[in-house]
């Protein structure tokens, strides 16, 4: 319950209520652009920091494999869910499962630092596992696209850059690198900013995003009642699956919640501007309204501590 | 004055590439680009939101060339209109060009 009146949750609560309010708040957007990029800087240090300090160790491998495996199985499952109950066509269904199968680093974020808070910090490999769980969702929902008509899906060149080399996984993979090479010690001079700021900058950003998502909720024309409850029943289903996975590997509680986090949340950074280019005849209203305005908010608000309940139990059990 | 033809095409962010490609394509060199704020039509509202990679964001795509190389460049972007969702004007305009002696 303390989860909920953390700064970070009451500010994004905020922003929902503002925009659902009509009022007339919002952040510039070259400043919440800013923020992102700040956020993924330091958050990868911090991951690159951690590692540095605790060495490579089997756990991560198993971490990055986990991580792997469910961004290829959550988009085919789904992908089967949303055309059958969702009653999407194919390109529709495929976009979206896309979205699944990849990560929210806002969400990540905002756990990560609830979790800290709670002397339940993940290990700083998970940020690798994130950077790693960004991109082979996209392939699998283009696969899926595909099947039966290759005509509608856009393959290019330039879809390479739009996935691997999309600005948050460079941000978020170089910065982890860079925490590595530096280390501790080389953090030190650039803490004030990376360190000191970070929770307030989070908050300003959250506020942001739940301006973002409210008017995304708003402003949602082809959302039907049954896909948005798959947009609260993908992150359940996922986050338990992550869970069950985390805790069965051996990880610690907060390593646990951070793979059920990755598994429940969906992407609406690095995916809905590849999925644009592959999939133009995917209607991106409804995508972005599905990771953006359904599933992020019902994260931040019920998943973070419910998956944070759901992992302590089950490793626990594992015991 | 020289008479030239002036196309505006708004494109959802992450499809702009496209469109300078086939414009290449059609030898259309040329071209400026503008920001948009937001805006609605059929689809709905949209803003500018470059935190989503811009996949909700359309910019403004300007270009002046002759009637011929404009008609050619349209006669490409015609199939692709529904499925990248693009608006476009196409327009008759005086330039005023520098001399060359």
């Amino acid at each position: 319950m303390d989860v909920l009146f953390s700064p970070v949750i009451l500010f994004f609560v905020l922003g929902a209520l503002a925009a659902f309010a009509r009022s007339d708040l919002s952040i510039p957007e070259p400043l919440s652009k800013a923020l992102s990029l700040y956020l993924m800087c330091a958050i990868g240090l911090k991951g690159g920091i951690l590692v540095a300090d605790n060495g490579f160790t089997w756990e991560m491998v198993l971490a990055a494999a986990a991580g792997l495996l469910l961004s290829l199985l959550i988009p085919i499952m789904a992908f089967a869910v949303l055309r059958s109950f969702g009653k999407l066509d194919r390109i529709n269904a495929a976009a979206v499962a896309a979205h699944y199968g990849s990560v929210s680093v806002v969400t990540f974020i905002t756990g990560n630092q609830i979790l800290t808070s709670m002397d339940m910090a993940p290990a700083g490999y998970m940020i690798a596992v994130l950077a790693l769980m960004e991109t082979p969702a996209i392939i699998v929902g283009l696969y899926l696209a595909r099947q039966g008509n290759n005509s509608d899906v856009q393959q290019k060149g330039d879809l390479f850059r739009e996935t691997v080399l999309n600005g948050s996984v460079v941000l978020l993979t170089g910065s982890f690198i860079i925490g590595l090479i530096i280390g501790k010690e080389g953090f030190e001079p650039v803490a004030p900013v990376f360190q000191t700021g970070f929770t307030g900058l989070l908050c300003l950003f959250l506020l942001d995003m739940g301006l973002l998502a409210a008017r995304r909720l708003r402003n949602a024309q082809t959302l039907t009642f049954r896909l948005v409850s798959l947009g609260i029943a993908f992150p359940i289903f996922n986050g338990l699956l992550g869970s069950i996975i985390g805790a069965s590997l051996g990880f610690d509680a907060g390593t646990t919640t951070a793979l059920a986090l990755l598994a429940a949340s969906a992407s609406y950074i690095a995916v809905p501007a590849a999925i644009r280019l592959a999939l133009p005849k995917a209607d991106a209203g409804l995508y972005l309204a599905m990771s953006l305005a359904i599933t992020f908010p019902f994260n931040i608000v019920v998943g973070i501590p419910l998956f944070t309940s759901i992992s302590i139990f089950m490793v626990q059990l594992w015991l | 004055m020289t008479k030239r033809k002036k196309l505006e095409i708004l494109v959802d962010t992450p499809l702009l590439k496209r469109i300078r490609d086939l414009s290449k394509q059609a030898g259309v060199y040329g071209y400026t680009l503008y920001p948009t704020f937001g805006g609605e039509g059929e689809a709905g509202r949209w803003i500018d939101d470059q935190v989503t990679g811009g996949a909700g964001s359309k910019i403004l795509y300007v270009t002046i060339s002759e009637a011929e190389i404009a008609d050619r460049f349209l006669e490409t972007l015609t199939p692709l209109l529904e499925e990248y969702g693009l608006m476009i004007t196409v327009s008759n305009v005086d330039v005023l060009l520098a001399k060359n002696d």
